[in-house]
Formats: C-alpha cells, sequence, structure tokens
C-alpha cells in the first residue's frame, strides 16, 4: 500500500506537477582495498559511480562519505580532495559511503519530458491498431502506472510493484485536478500547479489510500 | 377521415406565466467555472488587487438589485422589513439559502460598534475551489457575496457598506449608516 510519487505531465510535455513521499533511502557503506575496482567520475559537482556496480553500490550512485567525513563534491568538509586520497595507496583500507540521492526538481522535469515522447513512441510502434500508449511499466522495485485524459494531461503514480488499483486512484486524482485546479481563477493551463486547495487534497487522498486501502476511495 | 394538425400553437411568452419558483439546483462545477471566468475578466481589467476587490463587488451588487424584488415577492409575501434586525436575519437565512442552498452560519453584533454586524461563513461555496497564490495579499473573492449583501441592504433602505475579510472562515463586516442606526432606535422608542 505504498506510494511513493504522483506526477502529472501537461499536454505540451512539461511537468507540472510532482509529489514525492516514502521514498525510502539507499545508502551503503563499504570497505575498499587498493586498487579501488569502482570507476568513479566527476560530473554535475557530484562524484558518481561510472562502472563496477557490487554488493549494492549500483551505477549512478553518489559518494557522499569517505573514513565517515562527509564530502561536498570533490572535497571532504575537512578540505581534502576526494580523488587525491583515492589515488593514494597507504589510506587503503578505505570506508566509501554511497547513497542514491533525491531528485532535483530540473532533473524530474528532464525525466518527465523524457516520457513523453518515449509514450507518443509506444503508441505508434504497437502492432494494434488505435492504440493508447503507455498504460503500465514495471520493474523489480516499482511500478508506474499513467492515465492519459482526453485532453492530453497525463497522470502518473509511482507505486510498489504488488500495488493494485493504481487506475481508480489515477482517476480520483483526475477529479482533483479538475476540481482545484481548473476551477481556480489564478492558475493558467499548462503552468506548474501551485495550488494549496489541491496540494492539500492531494495529500488528503494519498493518506487515506494508504490507510484504508483503494476499495474505499 | 380527415385528420387536421394545427401547427399553430398559442404564443405565450415568459411575461404571461405566473413566476415560478423554478429549479432551485445548479450544478456546482458549472457555477465554479463561471465564477472562475468572472474573476479572470475582472483581474483583466485591473492592475491591482483593491481595484479587483472593487470590481467584483460591483458585479456583486449587479446581482443583489435584481434579487430584492424576487425574493419578497416569493417569500415575505411583498412584506417589507423596516428593522435592521430583521433585515439582517432575511438576510442570513433567505437571501442565502435562494443563493446557496443553505443558511449563513452565524450572525453577530459587534460588541464595540453599534453600527457594525458580523455575518460569518466557514466555508464560503464561492470560495470551494478557488486557492489565492502568495502574490495576491489578501484578496478574498467573498467580496462578489459581499457586494450582493451591499446591494440588497442599500436596495432595502438601509445604506451600509459590506466588505468581506478572512476571520473564522469568511466574515461580512456589514457597517449601516447612522441615519439607518437612528432611525431604528426611533422605532424602538416608538
Amino acid at each position: 500500500m505504498v506510494i511513493y510519487g504522483v506526477y502529472i505531465v501537461s499536454k505540451s510535455g512539461g511537468l507540472i506537477f510532482n509529489y514525492e513521499c516514502n521514498v525510502p533511502k539507499i545508502e551503503t557503506e563499504k570497505t575498499f582495498g587498493y586498487p579501488l575496482d569502482l570507476k568513479l567520475n566527476y560530473e554535475n559537482k557530484k562524484i558518481v559511480v561510472e562502472f563496477g556496480q557490487r554488493d549494492g553500490v549500483m551505477v549512478g550512485h553518489v559518494l557522499t562519505a569517505v573514513n565517515g567525513i562527509p564530502a561536498t563534491g570533490r572535497q571532504l568538509d575537512d578540505g581534502r580532495d576526494v580523488f587525491d586520497i583515492i589515488n593514494e595507496r597507504e589510506n587503503y583500507p578505505l570506508s566509501l559511503k554511497f547513497a542514491r540521492l533525491r531528485m532535483t526538481t530540473n532533473e524530474k522535469i528532464f525525466l518527465a519530458s523524457m516520457f513523453y515522447p518515449l509514450f507518443a513512441i509506444a503508441s505508434q510502434l504497437s502492432p494494434e491498431p488505435r492504440c493508447s500508449g503507455i498504460e503500465v511499466l514495471e520493474a523489480d522495485t516499482f511500478k508506474l502506472q499513467c492515465f492519459q485524459t482526453l485532453t492530453g494531461v497525463k497522470f502518473m503514480v509511482v507505486a510498489e510493484p504488488t500495488q493494485a488499483g493504481l487506475d481508480i486512484l489515477l482517476r480520483r486524482i483526475y477529479e482533483l485536478y479538475s476540481d482545484f485546479a481548473l476551477k481556480n481563477p489564478f492558475y493558467s493551463l499548462e503552468m506548474p500547479i501551485r495550488c494549496e486547495l489541491f496540494d492539500s487534497n492531494l495529500q488528503n487522498l494519498l493518506e487515506h489510500v494508504e490507510k484504508t486501502g483503494i476499495s474505499n476511495v | 377521415m380527415s385528420i387536421t394538425i394545427s401547427a399553430v400553437r398559442p404564443r405565450t411568452s415568459i411575461l404571461d406565466k405566473s413566476l415560478s419558483r423554478g429549479r432551485g439546483e445548479v450544478s456546482l462545477s458549472c457555477y465554479a467555472l463561471l465564477f472562475s471566468e468572472l474573476v479572470q475578466y475582472c483581474q483583466n481589467r485591473v492592475y491591482t488587487v483593491p481595484e479587483l476587490q472593487n470590481k467584483l463587488a460591483e458585479m456583486g451588487q449587479e446581482v443583489g438589485v435584481k434579487f430584492i424584488d424576487l425574493l419578497f415577492v416569493r417569500e415575505r409575501s411583498y412584506k417589507r422589513e423596516i428593522k435592521i434586525l430583521n433585515i439582517l436575519l432575511f438576510v442570513k437565512s433567505t437571501l442565502w439559502k435562494a443563493l446557496f442552498g443553505k443558511e449563513a452560519d452565524k450572525l453577530e453584533h459587534a460588541n464595540d460598534d453599534e453600527r457594525t454586524y458580523y455575518i460569518i461563513e466557514k466555508d464560503p461555496i464561492v470560495n470551494k475551489f478557488i486557492s489565492v497564490p502568495k502574490d495576491k495579499g489578501s484578496l478574498n473573492c467573498a467580496v462578489f457575496t459581499a457586494g450582493i449583501i451591499e446591494a440588497v441592504l442599500n436596495g432595502c433602505g438601509f445604506p451600509a457598506k459590506v466588505t468581506a475579510h478572512w476571520h473564522k472562515g469568511t466574515t461580512y463586516m456589514v457597517k449601516f449608516e447612522d441615519s439607518v442606526i437612528a432611525r431604528d432606535k426611533q422605532l424602538e422608542d416608538r
């Protein structure tokens, strides 16, 4: 009964609303010996694992601490550069902590606008004629369900893989959108949704679903 | 056998029919979308928030003026109200029922000022779907309803000013003119 996030993508493909909750925090701390078998890369002001995933440290995880000292970007809190430490043999064995950081809003916008063309491609590639597009995307750790309205707005919800009844939830979110966003005179179409009533009602709905299950909605 | 079908119906215009009650139900969504358009219409024609409030209140007044005769004929069987308390109770119950289908929550008299009365409503229907953004300050779209109340009071012979405030939900502050209070006192003394 766990919902990880709700995303709304407008007709033109931009992310207009995102709400995340219950995101599991993924962190691993491991001790490594020289030479380091992970390939690390410095990009976007973060040190990211590029290759060599093992024992829970996956590609895309960010280095957050060395020997217990937290790191920001390339620098440790005590001023030393991380790559210098990693390249010196005498510093080993080294304890490194990796974590999957939460996405920034920019990254979310970027990923959501990537979903939109995938959706369009899928509806054309389908062997069945008159296909509607991606409805459900299932992975090991999550399930993403998408509902496209008649006007082209896409509502997406990411939940745990065994969650059922997400389409009812999506229709309720659609109702909330048509009530508190579309009837608000201060909301313009295709713009990010900044309506307090919409946010609070959505949170109430998600809490209600988590406590009592989808069939009561 | 000949069948004649008359294609001419007796023409009755709407003025020949009696004042019917009509169906008292309007779809909430329909109303909310119309009101949202009204607010956007006003917003496109003003530059500041107080001007927007004035414009909404004016529109409310045009609605209120038309309500007076209709309500007194239908609900009060043609009898005028002459006391302040009665007209306020009329506003709180009959007018509200005709507009929104329910009565206003509370009617209070101010402790310090005898010209001021408060009508309090926790959840006005006009504001049900509206989230005011921070840059609009203390705009309350219930000034539309305040305009309706003001027009009704002015039209019934109780000149007053009505404003809407964010207090205990929404509070409409009704400020009567001195002449009205003086006249009411005379009525009581008699």
